[in-house]
């Protein structure tokens, strides 16, 4: 890597340059150690991925447009950080433990949660729409840096189960997600630290996308954020999100080296396309300059380009894809009348893993509780009127 | 059908959006998720897209019109709907009623609608502000998910606490001397409340020993905590009179409505202290506590005064002025200086100064509270004169243009009380002066006169005035003039 300084308006000064397979224009470039990663990838693999991304552009196109018009209180959308998640995710073993943040839509659908699922949380139906032991996904972290903690807990409790003899815990990965504002918190540093001292198997990976809500990420880091890992004793690595290429090659290369050893760190070196959440009005303190220019490094475009070169993907493909986007989009549509609201007592149920006797009582009274105000109704709305 | 768009909270917690333009018109066709209007919210302009397909009926909302959140915008007829007026109603109509509920409440029936808007507003009415989402109707009324809408239905009973089973417990000590209130009560339930009461474990280990129910005291600690003292004086009270049964925890008063006196306002309102308020609140502060107040009054027969008014008012030369009862006041008063010296005066402390001019104060309640705007050299002042002054005066003082310079100066000061229906009162003297006159409500009253009780136009006057250099006699007989002018306006021909 050459350490020549790219000066820009949107984080790039830093002088160590991410590492990038697949340029903007669709063309690969030869690295000697990632290079061997894509080639291993079989075809359905390399489809798969662009698949992911169109689909779940499609739905947060569709989720933000759901939020415009009333039915979600909030949404998040994840427009232009597709690569980075998708490559990441698809590096990773099924079973890995991932604590995301509350923007990793594409690593949510790539587990087997469904959009409907994914918007249960916007809608304030429940606090999750999914368990996390079913996709080895955590909730959505809401608290800034929260899942940071979390992850390396998870992971401190996997080094446990496998000195217990859990050969399966030996081989466990835990992948920390947060974004440059988080890489601010406490927490993570907390994180790192243990993560460090105790050698856990946690992949710490931060999506750079140059905007914490309205703070650039020069502001909240004068250097690279990879170099942060040096500090704590081990590895950090800058990729350029954007890439999927990349993005798999580097997060499975670390992943080899999570597994039994101790942590790393990808930054993920990406851009935030839309909107912090729908609340916020991104026009105010960044220019249509700026986001035309890293439009231009879309994930999504350049690796069609690649594909279709490489003839891996043709026009039937594409509208096959984007047909099934489309439906899923007109399901979710559809379907998010039905999300009903969790119950009360449900949220007892999901307090402790194993029966809890206060939790039992509590709810017992609560129910009681409800119950007094349906007596009330039933005796024929003597309301005071 | 026709659908209705309804303006969403695009934000977090956004109440309102000014409607900047229209992307379509009337006629047009739409797609689902076409970008159809945009709105500004206090914190961004913001694209909405439409949530219906098939062709614009209606655009509710002019350009730079702002409207509450739950507020219709556009109105859609579905593509090969029919088009007739009941498809329109209906479509209004759920979405007005859809409105007023919250999520899971059955959205779209009239009667959580109507549930919901209790305090008293139409459903219609609370639309803009307890917008929800249709859960069930499937249309989309574009106002995003909230929080339940409160309960309000009163709470029949409390809730049995006998609910648990906790046979595999080894069974609690009984307290000593145990309230007969707990002797029907199951063990259990007691556990319960137990804990649901809030103590901490010392407290609770020590309510133990001593044999106390925690759940029977009423905590004296911070939110309702349990103290130590608490559990020990429980204690002493015990062993005091053994067997005393202690009081059912009281229902607390179901509320009425939803507790307030005005349903619409917050419990309580914080309101900063500024401009008139914060100038009036000094400024009585000052007086109050540093000039000794008097106050005298007197009921007085203004009918010959209310004879000259209704000449005055048909008098072409009065054309547009105000013929008030004021008026008339505010020439006896000027009258009455002259005989007067001592009211028409300044207090220093070591010296006060009688003036010889009279810089005549009006209290004027005005919507951004009470100002004294001020005619200066009144006595110099015709009737006419005088009455156009007060009339410039007052339509100034409401409409908020008085001058900081037209406040100040005054030597002698009226207070018009009269249009609130008030007959007397004890004014706080204005600033730098020593009398304040009061001017109540002209009214028939049963009045005697030559010995025969008639119905005479009765007023009462009166004032405050400075009783370190204003004497009872002073304040007396100025008053005593000024009524005299008030029942004889003659006297006023000089």
């Amino acid at each position: 890597m050459d350490g020549g300084r790219n000066q820009s308006a949107t984080g790039e000064e830093h002088a160590v340059q991410p590492i990038q397979l697949l340029a903007p224009d669709g063309t690969l470039t030869e690295d000697e150690t990632y290079t061997p990663y894509v080639e291993a990838l079989d075809e359905s693999t390399l489809r798969d991925l662009y698949r992911s991304m169109v689909v779940e552009r499609r739905v947060d196109a569709e989720a933000t447009s759901l939020q415009r018009q009333g039915q979600l209180a909030l949404w998040v959308q994840a427009l232009g950080q597709e690569g980075a998640q998708a490559g990441t995710v698809t590096a990773l073993r099924e079973t890995d433990m991932i604590f995301p943040t509350y923007r990793e839509h594409v690593m949510a659908l790539h587990r087997g949660i469904t959009p409907q699922q994914l918007l249960t949380q916007f809608r304030a139906t429940a606090h999750s729409g999914w368990r996390p032991q079913d996709h080895r996904f955590n909730t959505y972290g809401i608290v800034l840096a929260s899942q940071m903690l979390h992850a390396t807990g998870w992971a401190m409790g996997a080094q446990r189960d496998a000195a217990a003899g859990d050969e399966a815990a030996r081989e466990e990965l835990v992948l920390a997600c947060f974004g440059d504002g988080a890489s601010s918190q406490g927490d993570v540093h907390e994180s790192m630290v243990f993560a460090s001292s105790y050698e856990l198997p946690v992949l710490f990976f931060v999506q750079n996308n140059q905007w914490a809500i309205s703070v650039p990420a020069t502001t909240q880091s004068r250097g690279p954020l990879a170099d942060r890992a040096a500090g704590y004793g081990f590895e950090g690595v800058r990729v350029d999100g954007n890439d999927v290429l990349a993005s798999y090659a580097v997060a499975a290369r670390m992943a080899e080296q999570v597994r039994g050893g101790g942590p790393k760190l990808i930054e993920s070196v990406t851009y935030r396309m839309g909107a912090h959440t729908t609340a916020d009005d991104p026009t105010k303190y960044r220019t249509a300059d700026e986001v035309e220019e890293w439009g231009a490094k879309d994930p999504v475009a350049r690796y069609s380009l690649w594909l279709r070169g490489r003839g891996l993907i043709d026009d039937a493909f594409v509208d096959a894809v984007e047909a099934e986007a489309k439906d899923l989009a007109a399901d979710l549509r559809r379907s998010i009348h039905e999300l009903t609201p969790v119950t009360l007592e449900e949220n007892f149920d999901t307090v402790y893993a194993e029966p809890h006797r206060q939790i039992e009582v509590e709810k017992a009274w609560l129910r009681d509780y409800e119950a007094g105000f349906a007596e009330d109704s039933a005796a024929g709305g003597k309301g005071d009127a | 059908m026709v659908d209705t768009f309804n303006l969403p909270d695009v934000g977090e917690g956004l109440t309102e959006a000014e409607v900047v333009s229209w992307r379509v018109a009337v006629g047009d066709t739409v797609a689902v998720n076409d970008i159809v209007v945009e709105i500004e919210t206090a914190k961004s302009l913001v694209e909405l897209p439409v949530p219906f397909a098939g062709e614009v009926r209606e655009l509710v909302v002019a350009e730079g019109e702002t409207v509450e959140v739950g507020s219709p915008l556009i109105r859609i007829r579905a593509e090969g709907a029919g088009d007739d007026e009941d498809d329109e109603d209906d479509g209004a109509e759920s979405a007005t009623s859809a409105a007023g509920a919250g999520p899971g409440d059955g959205a779209g029936e009239p009667t959580s609608a109507a549930a919901a808007s209790s305090s008293g507003s139409s459903a219609g009415s609370s639309a803009g502000s307890s917008a929800g989402a249709s859960s069930d109707s499937g249309a989309l009324i574009g106002s995003g998910p909230k929080a339940d809408a409160p309960r309000r239905r009163p709470r029949t009973r409390h809730a049995d606490l006998g609910l648990v089973d906790d046979s595999d417990l080894p069974p609690m000590p009984a307290p000593a001397g145990a309230p007969a209130g707990a002797a029907g009560q199951p063990r259990h339930g007691r556990d319960l409340a137990e804990m649901v009461a809030k103590a901490s474990p010392p407290v609770r280990a020590l309510a133990k020993r001593l044999g106390v129910a925690v759940w029977e005291l009423v905590g004296s600690g911070r939110e309702g905590q349990v103290t130590r003292d608490d559990v020990e004086r429980r204690a002493q009270q015990k062993k005091a009179a053994p067997g005393e049964i202690p009081a059912e925890p009281t229902t607390p008063p179901e509320p009425t409505f939803n507790g307030k006196l005005r349903p619409e306002a917050e419990r309580e309102e914080r309101i900063t202290v500024r401009g008139v308020r914060k100038a009036t609140a000094a400024n009585v502060t000052d007086m109050a506590q540093n000039v000794p107040h008097v106050s005298v009054f007197k009921e007085i027969d203004v009918s010959r005064t209310m004879e000259v008014r209704a000449a005055l008012r048909q008098d072409p030369s009065y054309e547009g002025l105000s013929v008030s009862p004021m008026l008339f006041a505010a020439k006896a008063i000027i009258w009455a200086a002259r005989r007067n010296p001592q009211i028409n005066s300044s207090w220093h402390e070591s010296h006060y100064v009688l003036k010889n001019y009279v810089n005549l104060g009006i209290a004027a309640a005005t919507p951004r509270g009470l100002v004294v705007p001020v005619i200066h050299e009144a006595q110099t002042f015709s009737t006419r004169g005088l009455a156009a002054a007060i009339t410039q005066l007052t339509v100034d003082a409401r409409e908020g243009r008085t001058t900081p310079a037209e406040m100040q100066g005054g030597t002698l000061s009226i207070t018009n009380i009269g249009p609130l229906g008030l007959d007397g009162g004890t004014p706080i003297l204005p600033p730098g002066q020593s009398a304040i006159v009061a001017l109540g409500q002209v009214r028939k009253k049963p009045w005697v006169v030559d010995g025969q009780v008639v119905p005479r136009d009765v007023m009462t006057i009166g004032g405050s005035f400075d009783h370190r250099l204003i004497d009872g006699e002073h304040a007396g007989r100025f008053i005593t003039d000024v009524g005299s002018v008030l029942e004889e306006p003659g006297l006023l021909i000089d």
